[in-house]
């Protein structure tokens, strides 16, 4: 098992807008009431979605996208965000390790309210073959 | 808590639009089979988004869920017949009969958590989301 360099990595914060009509959509597409609130899994846009981007795009973090699985995800929650607020939402490579032939890379978020309360913490494991 | 979805091209491509995950092994057929896969596949996140909202009717609303954890194991594709079930875990128990809501917290004692198994299955047996679980509060 070797250690990559990129561990510990931390990108810049993002902020993002819970958006209504985009939250309605996603309600939909995943058949939630699109009038209940904002669903729990809209982490995978406001925390994941808004702050991945900036791993897949760092040439150092070198992640071949096309043989890239999304392995394992994890979502923990303080407490949920409204329709309309904004949050700011920031990613770091926890770790990154490769083992026959198989990089796994562990991508955390933070996301927090505008007053720096603690929204939820988002833990991915992308698993990238060689 | 159980749902029973059959996945189609429309469902993937209105999740993909919505969350912003625009990978073509979603969309794209010739492109996903370019990359050895059967054609497009639905997005884990797409099953995870399902399976939170079958736990989020089992916890009561979605507000009171703290935790969710998705293995994703099996590929998805459409046509393909999943049922999510997300249900009370015997340990840690449900709240007693007649008590809806578990106690608010006092001082520094944390609110109880519930947990729930989550799990979604394939028509024919095979499990796509492992391990994968639910807490609320």
């Amino acid at each position: 098992m070797t250690e990559a360099g990129v561990a510990g990595r931390t990108y810049p914060a993002v902020t993002f807008e819970i958006d209504k009509d985009r939250v309605a959509a996603f309600a939909r597409a995943i058949g939630a009431d699109p009038a209940a609130g904002v669903p729990p899994t809209f982490a995978a846009v406001y925390s994941l979605g808004a702050t991945a981007p900036q791993l897949f795009e760092d040439p150092e973090a070198a992640i071949d996208f096309a043989k890239l699985l999304h392995a394992e995800q994890e979502f923990e929650w303080t407490r949920h965000p409204e329709r309309g607020e904004t949050v700011t939402s920031q990613g770091r490579i926890a770790s990154d390790m490769s083992r026959r032939g198989i990089r796994f890379v562990s991508f955390e978020t933070e996301t927090k309210g505008v007053d720096g309360d603690d929204i939820c913490k988002s833990r991915a494991l992308f698993v990238i073959r060689q | 808590m159980t749902r029973t979805v059959t996945f189609t091209k429309e469902q993937i491509a209105a999740y993909a639009e919505a969350s912003g995950d625009h990978n073509p092994i979603h969309l794209d057929d010739d492109f996903a089979r370019s990359v050895g896969l059967p054609g497009v596949i639905a997005h884990g996140m797409l099953q995870m988004g399902i399976a939170g909202a079958v736990a989020a009717e089992a916890a009561g609303g979605g507000d009171r869920l703290r935790r969710l954890v998705c293995r994703f194991s099996g590929m998805v594709v459409p046509g393909d017949r999943v049922t999510f079930t997300a249900e009370q875990m015997a340990q840690g128990g449900a709240p007693a009969a007649g008590s809806a809501r578990p106690r608010a917290s006092r001082g520094d004692v944390p609110p109880q958590t519930f947990k729930l198994d989550v799990r979604a299955v394939k028509e024919n047996g095979e499990a796509v989301l492992t391990k994968s679980s639910a807490e609320y509060v």
